[in-house]
């Protein structure tokens, strides 16, 4: 058997390593040969010792039941032995008893004492005790019977004559002169018989014979007790070997125990014999050795079978690990916790470990880093009994990485996996090659803004990039495979596109391309270009035709919104009534002049000397800076802007020139004159009116003043009055200090003053009501003014805070006008915070320069706040929203203002309220605009 | 100048924000030896105010805060009986029609003359000098009056209402000893001398009238 041997070889080397069956595994041929003749004869002896050694148990057990057969034979040999003896034996005394019962008998009869009667009594009580006794007779010496017992018997009978055969024994017993037995015979009733003949003696004298009869029948069946008979059967065979009776007949016998003696007397060659009955049937007896026989071969079959079926499974094995070993895939076995059993060779050959290091360490250890999350979820999955399959890369023994894919399955009951690897390293890169490369091109195409679109030689579509698509609104399946007319090709266009099809495709488009309406989806129309140029294969045959095709409609858009804006502001410059000129900053060529300008000056005035057409325009010192000495990089910048007359006409014009970069990037300068005449008129009348106004205002105001100046008056005159008739009083009594009285009195004194003062303002007030421009501190105003509102403040519950700018410059204004506008101002202040919490009613008086030459004063407070729709009629005359209020106040305040000057507007304070706020000039800057004027 | 020995000092509260004024009318009070406590403002008065204070408050009408009309109400809700002289700027005539109407004060207009001033503030003094010695009377009577058993002030209220002894027993159902004896106790608990002294001490007191005229 020598794929046995093979098989079993194998068998001894990695039943370690697998746990399943009786696994054989075949190593690489090299690593086998040493060892195959050795192993072939072990197999050989693995395989004969079964056999063997069921060949010996089988005999083993065969000879042992022989021997225990044996064994019992002979112990029933003995016992029967034994019972025949004792059987024997008590027939003996049986016989023998019956020997001198009759040798009695004899010696009575010898004696004369015995007669018939006495005879037949004591023989038949004799005959009576021992049933194997059939008859006592007496038999003359004339060998004729002359008495016989029982006295009812029909075979001896008185004369009857001995048979030949009983005269043998008769005449040997009365030679011997000793009792002699006949040979048994069977008498005339079929009965077998043995007859004792003791012979009876008187002296000298024979008597004839005493003869006993036995049934032999009887004396096997009655001389043994019951059990024996059971036991036994019990034969007495004649000296012929003739079986004369037996006790039984029934039962089967063993005729290998039996046992035979000779019966003494009559020790005439008659023989007991007893042969056992059989206990157990023969089957039985045998059955061990049919079992052991059986069984044996039972075995030696099953063995058999077992070799036919491990050779077909060594076949397979074989078979198995042949793939095992060639697999290019690696195929190995790993324990529940993720360590490896067993690995195939394949797996050094991809990853350079020898397969045979590997058993005992863990996958994890070669897993890439990034790879082990994902690998020991796997795992775990296969913990669950759930097949997996994944990717993931290992570390080779160069230190290199691989892609594997894994398929793993489990079979929880061995706590093992099985795992396949396939090597995808190389798969994978030309996976990420391609998708590079694809994604390469899938930016390119869709980033690509020209669009193209290839038709075949036939016409049909075949290809149309994103960008195309887009142009014409529908989407690449839309457009590949379409033939003409193409669904983006208008309808009212289609012969011409038609036309330029048919000569793309004779070969014949222009190199410049066409240009062609194009439909959207959405029904607009587009202007493209078409480009076209062959499509050659990779074999260099022409397949088709490629369009590359542009948007041309943005531009074309661009090109006719350019004329019409430079329409537009033509006609919005020609429009104007003023005049607008440009020119040459160096030169003073006029580069362009609106219809106005022309209507003033002629229409020819293009190209000539600004200077020597234009009338009025400021004198080259009173510009800012010298329009010719201007770089490009200064400009734009204000040149010029002001009110200038044209002497001829008495006209005024509102000049304003700048300096700009024209069209070419020269520096030129764009002047502006409106006619203005007609304003300056009316503004000079409404201020006229105004100041009109303002004066009775003033006559208004002066009154509520005196009015609340004298109230504050009684304030000291009150105290004064106090003080010095408390020093009456006291120096009337003569009770007092001098120098409390002297504090009262100076107490009095500041008291005075304090009236002095508040005279004093109302006599400047008063003075000063012609308006008169002088340069004024505004701190010492807006203390004055703050003075006078003390009053209502106070009243009001109003805190102050007075924020005046430090070391600022006095302004050119008329003092009282200016004091009354504030006092105004602070006045509607602290009316408008009424309703405000007692905590927030705080009014902020401040001053500051806000850019040379000006001041601005603001007056905030935080009251209601004023309403947008008041907002704008807020400095309309006779407006207001206090209930005894003229309307007056806000009006008056704006004009004095804007006559200094200045301009007065509001605001809405961020914490809440309003501010209102007021420019004025500086002292230098208004004598100057005053000096102008 | 003072008040009856008994009584507390009286005291002249000067509330004015005007520290000039306020201090000049110390000044001027001082000088004609009244005793003068002053305050810048009412609400610091409130502070200080408690009910057993004596004398008289001046008080000036326009304060920033609380205006001295303003304090009045105040001292009213508390049942505040010092006379008030208010000090006015120009004359606020329905302001001080309201006042007046109000109760038990004076205006003086500034400026003011010192003797004005000081009848004022003199009138005022005595007003409530007075009206203090009432307020203690009362209680004097409403004590002793407390003292009487129930049959003593039915005996009391027919007394008073001008029953003779025997319209009184017969009023009440009772002997006219029992009425006497009734009678002569009441005279003594009330310890009154005689009918008149008797009627005139209940009819004063301001918590008995309420209960006897009806």
């Amino acid at each position: 058997m020598p794929q046995d041997a093979r098989g079993g070889d194998n068998a001894d080397q990695s039943s370690a390593l697998i746990p399943f069956a009786n696994p054989v595994f075949i190593w690489p041929e090299a690593m086998a040969k040493p060892t195959a003749a050795r192993a072939q004869a072990r197999t050989e002896l693995y395989w004969t010792v079964p056999y063997v050694a069921v060949v010996v148990f089988a005999v083993a057990m065969l000879v042992l039941v022989w021997v225990l057969q044996r064994q019992e034979t002979e112990i029933q040999r003995n016992a029967i032995a034994r019972d025949v003896q004792w059987a024997e034996q008590t027939m003996r005394l049986h016989m023998q008893g019956t020997e001198e019962f009759l040798t009695q008998m004899a010696r009575d009869l010898a004696a004369g004492s015995l007669d018939l009667d006495n005879f037949q009594l004591r023989a038949n009580q004799h005959i009576a005790n021992n049933p194997q006794l059939i008859n006592l007779v007496w038999v003359e010496p004339g060998e004729v019977v002359r008495w016989s017992a029982p006295f009812d018997t029909t075979d001896w009978l008185a004369g009857d004559v001995l048979t030949s055969t009983q005269t043998v024994a008769f005449f040997r017993a009365r030679e011997i002169g000793r009792p002699a037995y006949g040979d048994p015979y069977v008498n005339p009733r079929g009965e077998a018989v043995l007859e004792l003949y003791i012979p009876v003696r008187h002296g000298r004298r024979f008597m004839g014979s005493m003869v006993a009869v036995y049934s032999i029948d009887q004396i096997v069946r009655h001389l043994v007790p019951s059990w024996f008979s059971e036991k036994y059967r019990l034969a007495l065979i004649g000296p012929r070997g003739d079986t004369l009776a037996v006790n039984s007949s029934v039962q089967a016998l063993d005729e290998s125990v039996a046992y035979a003696i000779a019966l003494d007397p009559p020790a005439n060659g008659l023989m007991l014999r007893a042969t056992a009955f059989r206990t157990v049937g023969a089957i039985p007896r045998a059955l061990p050795t049919i079992m052991i026989i059986g069984l044996s071969v039972l075995m030696l079959w099953s063995l058999w079978l077992l070799r036919t079926h491990m050779r077909r499974r060594v076949h397979v094995e074989k078979e198995r690990d042949r793939l095992f070993n060639l697999s290019l895939d690696i195929l190995s076995i790993l324990s529940a916790d993720g360590t490896f059993r067993r690995c195939n060779p394949a797996f050094e050959r991809l990853l350079g470990y020898p397969a045979v290091q590997m058993p005992g360490r863990p996958l994890l250890d070669f897993v890439h880093d990034d790879d082990i999350v994902a690998t020991i979820e796997q795992l775990r999955l296969l913990g669950n009994g759930q097949p997996v399959s994944f990717e993931n890369r290992v570390r080779c023994a160069d230190g290199r990485y691989k892609w594997l894919v894994w398929s793993i399955n489990p079979v929880l009951d061995e706590k093992l996996f099985y795992a396949v690897a396939h090597d995808i390293t190389g798969r994978k890169a030309t996976e990420e090659a391609l998708r590079a490369e694809s994604a390469f091109r899938r930016a390119m195409e869709e980033s690509v803004v020209t669009g193209l679109r290839a038709i075949d030689l036939s016409g049909r579509i075949i290809y149309a990039n994103p960008a195309f698509c887009r142009m014409v609104g529908l989407t690449a399946d839309e457009l590949v495979g379409a033939t003409p007319p193409f669904p983006y090709w208008p309808e009212e266009d289609i012969p011409r596109c038609q036309h330029n099809l048919e000569i793309t495709l004779a070969g014949q488009a222009p190199s410049s391309g066409f240009e062609m309406k194009v439909l959207r989806k959405s029904g607009e129309r587009l202007d493209a270009r078409f480009y076209l140029s062959p499509l050659i294969d990779g074999s260099g045959k022409q397949t088709g035709w490629m369009a590359s095709v542009t948007d041309i409609t943005e531009p074309k858009r661009v090109r006719a919104a350019l004329e019409a804006a430079h329409k537009r502001f033509e006609a919005v410059l020609d429009g104007l009534d003023s005049a607008v000129f440009v020119a040459d900053a160096r030169n003073d060529e006029i580069l362009y002049a609106n219809r106005a300008f022309m209507a003033l000056h002629g229409f020819d005035v293009v190209g000539r000397r600004a200077r020597a057409v234009t009338q009025p325009q400021p004198e080259l010192g009173d510009y800012r800076v010298d329009p010719r000495k201007l770089q490009p990089a200064d400009v734009p910048m204000e040149l010029f802007d002001d009110e200038l007359r044209n002497p001829l006409s008495g006209h005024w014009y509102h000049v304003r020139e700048q300096a700009t970069r024209w069209v070419d990037g020269r520096v030129v300068r764009m002047g502006i004159a409106t006619d203005i005449t007609d304003r300056r008129q009316m503004e000079e009348m409404s201020r006229q009116q105004e100041e009109r106004l303002q004066r009775t205002a003033r006559l208004v105001t002066m009154g509520e003043m005196a009015s609340t100046l004298a109230h504050e008056l009684n304030q000291p005159l009150a105290a004064i009055s106090n003080y010095a008739m408390g020093c009456v009083k006291r120096m009337e009594s003569g009770d007092y200090r001098q120098d409390e009285v002297l504090a009262a009195m100076q107490k009095a004194s500041f008291q005075a003053e304090r009236a002095g003062k508040i005279i004093r303002r109302i006599r400047d007030f008063v003075r000063k009501s012609e308006p008169r421009r002088t340069a004024v501190p505004l701190d010492e105003v807006v203390d004055d003014a703050l003075g006078f509102a003390e009053i209502d403040a106070r009243k009001a519950a109003v805190r102050v805070r007075r924020d005046i700018a430090p070391k600022l410059p006095p302004v050119y204004a008329d003092r009282i006008m200016i004091e009354q506008v504030l006092l105004n101002l602070v006045k509607n202040g602290i009316d408008a915070m009424g309703d405000t919490p007692d905590d927030c009613r705080v009014l902020t008086l401040s001053a500051r320069v806000v850019r040379e030459g000006l001041v601005e004063v603001s007056v905030a407070d935080r009251g209601h706040g004023i309403r947008d729709e008041d907002a704008e009629r807020l400095f309309t005359p006779f407006f207001t929203t206090k209930a005894e209020g003229m309307g007056m106040g806000l009006n008056i305040c704006r004009s004095i203002i804007e006559f200094h000057d200045g301009r007065l507007w509001t605001e809405a304070n961020p914490e809440g309220g309003t501010v209102f706020r007021f420019t004025l000039p500086v002292e230098i800057a208004g004598e100057r605009n005053a000096r102008s004027a | 100048m003072n008040g009856t020995p008994e009584a507390p000092e009286q005291i002249i509260y000067i509330v004015d924000d005007d520290e000039a004024l306020r201090d000049s009318l110390v000044w001027l009070l001082e000088s004609n030896r009244y005793r003068v406590a002053q305050f810048a403002s009412a609400e610091a008065f409130l502070e200080a105010y408690h009910a057993d204070m004596a004398g008289c408050i001046v008080l000036d009408v326009r304060m920033p805060g609380m205006s001295g009309l303003e304090l009045y109400e105040c001292l009213r809700e508390r049942h505040a009986t010092l006379p008030v002289v208010f000090i006015t700027g120009h004359g606020d005539v329905p302001m001080a029609v309201s006042v007046l109407k109000k109760g038990a004060v004076d205006f003086i207009e500034k400026p003011f003359s010192d003797r004005d001033m000081l009848k004022l503030i003199e009138q005022c003094l005595a007003t409530e000098r007075e009206s203090r010695s009432r307020v203690r009377q009362d209680a004097v009577v409403a004590r002793r009056l407390d003292l009487l058993t129930q049959r003593e002030m039915e005996v009391l209220e027919l007394i008073i209402a001008g029953r003779l002894n025997k319209q009184i027993a017969d009023d009440l159902g009772i002997s006219i000893k029992t009425v006497e004896v009734h009678r002569a106790r009441v005279m003594e608990k009330m310890e009154a001398n005689s009918l008149a002294e008797l009627v005139q001490s209940v009819m004063t007191c301001e918590a008995a009238r309420g209960r006897f005229v009806d």
